[in-house]
């Protein structure tokens, strides 16, 4: 029933899209869209129906358990922020040229259809369904990226199609793989996820192992694990800061939440030795890699967006640890890092809103005067940057802290490298913004300086996502704990 | 009935027409050819396919081989065609890393190299029957050789085909090693209309100026009518 209700909102939000003649109107539908997809997530959770698989009589495609809709509301919360923002920010698109008036019809048909997607890849049970969706989730963003009037964003879209596409194909071969590998072992074939974590220890560990890299390939890809990180920087970097911080805070999640299914069947079998090690060692490459392309960067949103790399890194690390607690602790800081990303995108927005054209290139950034011109931005940064290296009083300190203990007990000296890794990410991080933030214009520069008057539908998203992340931060109820217990326990880790 | 040896040898055949049509799509320049060659291979699929039903008599290989006919057989190759039209775009002449010798080359090492692997995964399971387990090899190598297709080549619209080799590579794969649900198939080729009309119309935008290519999507009817010029 919910189900069939959140997709009825969703063509109702398309509908109400397509009809509409003003962009407040398409706005408004995107916005009560993901209002609604959060009422029904939280209803179903505070009225104890969680896990079900029973909301359509006799489907055996579709279930929601605590993980699913952990994820669907961190994808609500990020999509009803981002939709308020987009208010005022396509608004300054379009009176800069930058997009359409034509294609905003477009624009927000995707961005509805995106949520849509979202949803239901993070509701099904069937991981070859769940293939298709994070698929579809790939083509629409793209879209996404792609809308504005720019031969790079198309360049980025196109990139960013190709190597995720290919990869997902990967997976899928993997998940043909799955397929057999539960006939042979139970007679008939499934890849409903919630019968094969309950199957797994029957599985052979050989042929496991085989599953895992080949669907690990396509997961990897979407979510930014080195080798496949390569799309990423520019699509994050050249997409419309409202979509950006959708792509940062929502679809990595898909990516990394297939990995998370997937490894907790591997996690079931014998496999888990052979397959834990190669975990580590990919997030070591991906931290590294994001670190130090990280040092150079004069690009405020490629910088981000390389730290979407570098987060997604230890979030593999943090799995490939599998105890209880490092998994516990590794879900928290999926939704830490959506928020916190998210904050540090939509911040990145306003300053691109002010300084115009240089922000989205690959050019660098020239931010004159920031505290006075817009001191919001500048302080979302800052304090957004604060919490994404990870300081005390934010959410991210915990998990990574709880995260590198865990790393101690496996290996000191990898602990020690990714320390410093860690540390050569934040470095970057805080260079970007001494190095920029306190930089003025000159005298006789400052006639011709206009301040961008953000509108507060542009402030108010920020605000939210920072007061969020402070509470998540510095309060831990003992309804949270339980909810992530219940999570780690669904996931038989 | 036909005696199976035959439908077995018929099998045998297509899968060297495949390999075929996928060398050639690895080495051809000339666009129109490229489609053709794609739909040539699709339409082989159909026809395994359809000579798979006639060994096994599961009804999802009719299915299947309906669907791939509709869709990898006439809609995508007339879409691709219709846009090629219109762009002017006749010959990919740019290759990037590989040239087609050597992508040739490569994909043979490939094959071999697929064949040794899957010897070794497959090895002791029921499925290492020769036919399925040729299947299996031609399946991945295709999709290996569409990869090569997407990466060497520069202008995405020749991308688009080598991404779709790929695909019909899985399909392949999936039709000899097992039997997924239908409803799966059929979301993937739903999946696949949207990703080629997608990165063709986004290829139109490469391949042309930016004034033209709104201009084009308008005649695409993607975009609403009160679009003001850029």
């Amino acid at each position: 029933m919910i189900l069939a209700a959140i997709v009825l909102i969703a063509l109702a939000a398309i509908g109400i899209v397509s009809v509409s003649r003003t962009h407040r109107q398409m706005n408004a539908a995107c916005i009560g869209e993901a209002f609604l997809v959060l009422c029904l997530s939280l209803f179903l959770l505070l009225s104890g129906q969680v896990p079900t698989s029973s909301f359509i009589i006799g489907n055996q495609y579709f279930f929601i358990d605590h993980l699913g809709i952990y994820e669907v509301m961190i994808a609500a919360v990020i999509f009803l922020l981002s939709a308020v923002y987009a208010r005022g920010y396509v608004e300054g698109l379009i009176e800069s040229r930058e997009l359409g008036k034509g294609s905003l019809k477009l624009f927000y048909a995707a961005w509805a259809f995106l949520l849509l997607m979202v949803v239901l890849a993070f509701f099904s049970d069937n991981l070859a369904l769940f293939w298709i969706f994070a698929e579809l989730t790939t083509v629409v963003s793209a879209m996404l990226v792609a809308i504005l009037y720019a031969r790079d964003n198309i360049d980025a879209a196109i990139k960013y199609i190709f190597i995720a596409s290919v990869a997902m194909l990967f997976s899928f071969v993997g998940l043909i793989f799955l397929f057999e590998l539960s006939r042979s072992a139970l007679g008939t074939g499934t890849l409903n996820w919630t019968v094969l974590i309950r199957e797994a220890p029957a599985f052979s560990p050989g042929m496991m192992v085989a599953v895992f890299a080949f669907v690990f390939v396509g997961f990897a890809a979407k979510s930014g694990i080195f080798p496949f990180h390569t799309w990423l920087p520019e699509a994050h970097a050249r997409a419309p800061s409202a979509v950006s911080a959708i792509l940062s805070g929502v679809l990595l999640n898909v990516g990394i939440y297939g990995i998370i299914r997937i490894f907790a069947i591997v996690h079931r079998t014998p496999a888990v030795d052979a397959v834990a090690p190669l975990l580590i060692l990919f997030g070591l490459f991906t931290v590294a890699i994001a670190a130090i392309s990280m040092l150079p960067q004069k690009n405020l949103k490629k910088l981000v967006a390389f730290s979407s790399i570098e987060n997604m890194g230890v979030l593999l690390v943090g799995l490939a640890l599998a105890t209880p607690l490092a998994i516990f602790w590794t879900v928290f800081y999926v939704m830490a890092h959506s928020f916190t990303k998210a904050s540090l995108f939509l911040s990145a927005g306003i300053l691109h809103r002010q300084y115009h054209s240089t922000l989205s290139s690959d050019a660098a950034d020239e931010i004159r005067d920031v505290f006075s011109l817009q001191p919001l931005a500048a302080w979302g940064v800052i304090i957004g940057g604060l919490a994404i290296i990870g300081m005390p009083l934010f959410p991210i300190f915990l998990p990574k802290f709880f995260i590198l203990t865990q790393l101690a007990q496996v290996s000191i000296p990898v602990l020690v490298l990714l320390l410093a890794l860690l540390f050569v990410a934040a470095a970057a991080l805080g260079y970007f913004v001494i190095a920029n933030f306190p930089k003025r214009y000159r005298e006789t520069e400052l006639d011709d300086v206009v301040v961008y008057k953000t509108p507060a539908s542009m402030k108010a998203p920020v605000v939210i996502l920072l007061v969020l992340i402070v509470i998540l931060g510095t309060v831990f109820t003992a309804g949270e704990v339980s909810f992530f217990d219940q999570i780690v326990k669904e996931l038989m880790f | 009935m036909t005696d199976p040896a035959i439908v077995q040898d018929l099998i045998r055949i297509l899968f060297a027409v495949i390999i075929v049509t996928a060398a050639y799509i690895i080495s051809t320049r000339n666009l129109i050819s490229l489609v053709s060659a794609y739909a040539l291979q699709s339409l082989t699929l159909v026809v395994m396919a359809l000579a798979l039903y006639w060994l096994e008599g599961a009804a999802i290989l009719l299915a299947i081989a309906a669907v791939t006919f509709v869709s990898k057989v006439l809609i995508i190759p007339y879409f691709i065609t219709t846009v090629q039209e219109r762009i002017r775009i006749r010959r990919d002449i740019r290759f990037h890393f590989l040239s087609p010798v050597t992508s040739l080359l490569l994909s043979m090492i490939l094959m071999l190299f697929i064949y040794l692997a899957l010897s070794r995964i497959m090895e002791g399971t029921p499925a290492e029957k020769s036919l399925f387990f040729f299947g299996a090899v031609i399946g991945l190598s295709l999709m290996l050789m569409g990869m090569m297709v997407t990466f060497s080549r520069k202008r995405a619209i020749t991308k688009v085909l080598g991404y779709l080799s790929m695909e019909n590579g899985v399909l392949l794969f999936g039709m000899f090693v097992t039997e997924l649900p239908f409803i799966i198939e059929f979301l993937i080729v739903i999946d696949l209309i949207i990703l080629v009309m997608l990165t063709t119309i986004l290829a139109v935008g490469l391949d042309s100026t930016l004034e033209d290519y709104h201009n084009r999507l308008h005649r695409f009817h993607l975009v609403g009518d009160t679009e003001e010029a850029p």
